[in-house]
């Protein structure tokens, strides 16, 4: 099922992640091992950035992955691609975990939590590698303005809502939204044209 | 009531995460009516926010993580990889249930034998208890037969004839030791009459003293009897005769009946 999302696109290749995922699935190590060393950069530099704590940023990947390999079977994989759906549920983890000050609140390693909903491509999205990916994200947030970005990250990285943000920037409300939202259709109109 | 491009205006902060709940509520409400282009575009949204993921630096997590977690991994690839087999009959070697069996075995006959080695100690504890008070009862009559000994033998004693008040009756005799007491024998004595035993007197010097009550015996079946008095009632020189008198059972505090066997004390 999860190799659906890979292979129904045409002339996509099949990616090396959705090879890894259907071994996932007969619970093979190796291809646990090889899917974290793919993307266990990716994941940890988010967590690092949303907790800006080693120790408890590894606590929080590890249990994204041992999420990933105890219940690969549960994912409906047809409709999106994996790193994105990686990539949410490690950010939400990490805001729980930044969120919720008291060690009984966290969800303990081995409860089974919350998966996030799957994240469909876009039509216009291509299958770029993750080094491409990266430089193009990063190049695009340069590009914005700074009240932009920084509005934007403090809603991805640290969770807050708009009228937080207003509160922590000193800013009107309204401006807020608008910082958010037209840097995030710059975002999208700079990934657009990037595929 | 907001449109559907009002709403619009707010899923990319949704997707975000950012909305303030007023505003979540009712985005998910309008959401939950089944719009097809709003959901379309919470989708586009959300996959936008995932690729903010990209303007994280990466980092090395340390190897140790990855230590502990394929270490967690195949610990439970291999105990999901083992079918869970339930314990067969072959699964425990013969010898084994032997093994049970004898230990079964052993257990009940040690609670057995626990309980029978108990109840021969109590048994062993009841025998030394009789045996000890039997031993203390012969020590007793080894002391009493010691004393009797002493004063039958001692030259000191005082040998005392207590005739018959029946001429043809058997004549009695006794021996009283100052210091440790008075020997009364006799054989052939004629049994009481029945409910009654031979008493023992003193017979004071002093007159218009009644008689001094002391032991009471019964002759054995051959009509053979040794009277030990360790304490007599009056000393030899204050007593004038002993007598033996046929009294009922239990004693009598002063005579009842004549004399049987009377004899001075010279």
């Amino acid at each position: 099922m999860f190799l659906a999302a890979f292979t129904s696109s045409g002339p996509r290749e099949v990616s090396p992640d959705a090879t890894l995922l259907s071994r996932l699935l007969q619970k093979d190590v190796s291809a646990f091992e090889q899917l974290y060393d793919r993307h266990s950069r990716l994941v940890y530099g988010l967590v690092l950035r949303i907790l800006q704590q080693a120790s408890t940023s590894e606590e929080v990947v590890q249990d994204v992955f041992l999420q990933l390999w105890r219940n690969a079977d549960q994912y409906d994989s047809s409709r999106g691609p994996f790193v994105p759906w990686l990539c949410t549920m490690a950010r939400n983890r990490a805001l729980d975990h930044l969120r919720l000050k008291s060690e009984r609140q966290r969800r303990r390693e081995d409860q089974p939590d919350e998966l996030p909903s799957v994240v469909v491509a876009p039509e216009y999205e291509k299958a770029l590698d993750e080094k491409r990916r990266a430089e193009r994200v990063r190049a695009l947030m340069a590009s914005l303005t700074p009240q932009q970005k920084k509005a934007i990250e403090l809603a991805y990285f640290e969770g807050l809502s708009h009228s937080e943000i207003a509160a922590t920037l000193k800013e009107p409300l309204g401006t807020v939204k608008s910082w958010i939202r037209n840097g995030l259709l710059r975002l999208k109109e700079g990934l657009r044209a990037t595929t | 009531m907001k449109n559907c491009d009002q709403f619009r205006e707010l899923i990319e902060a949704y997707a975000l995460g950012s909305l303030d709940p007023e505003e979540r509520a009712a985005l998910e409400a309008h959401l939950a009516t089944g719009c097809p282009d709003c959901s379309k575009a919470v989708e586009e949204a959300r996959w936008l926010v995932s690729q903010l993921a990209y303007a994280a630096p990466e980092a090395a997590p340390s190897d140790m993580l990855k230590g502990r977690l394929m270490q967690t991994v195949r610990t439970e690839a291999q105990s999901q990889s083992k079918p869970q087999v339930m314990p067969a009959k072959s699964s425990i070697p013969f010898w084994l249930w032997a093994g049970v069996a004898a230990l079964l075995v052993f257990s009940v006959y040690s609670a057995w034998n626990t309980h029978r080695l108990n109840d021969e100690i109590r048994q062993a504890n009841e025998r030394a208890a009789a045996l000890r008070d039997e031993h203390e009862k012969t020590e007793q009559e080894l002391a009493l037969a010691k004393r009797e000994a002493m004063i039958l033998m001692d030259p000191n004693s005082v040998k005392i004839a207590l005739k018959s008040g029946d001429a043809k009756g058997p004549q009695l005799e006794a021996k009283w030791h100052s210091e440790w007491g008075v020997v009364v024998m006799g054989e052939n004595i004629p049994m009481p009459s029945p409910h009654h035993v031979l008493q023992l007197w003193f017979i004071p010097k002093k007159a218009g003293e009644m008689p001094m009550p002391s032991m009471m015996i019964r002759p054995d079946a051959n009509g053979k009897f040794v009277l030990l008095v360790s304490n007599p009632p009056e000393s030899m020189d204050a007593t004038k005769a002993l007598a033996i008198s046929e009294e009922p059972e239990g004693g009598s505090p002063w005579p009842s009946n004549p004399p049987r066997y009377s004899g001075g004390v010279s």
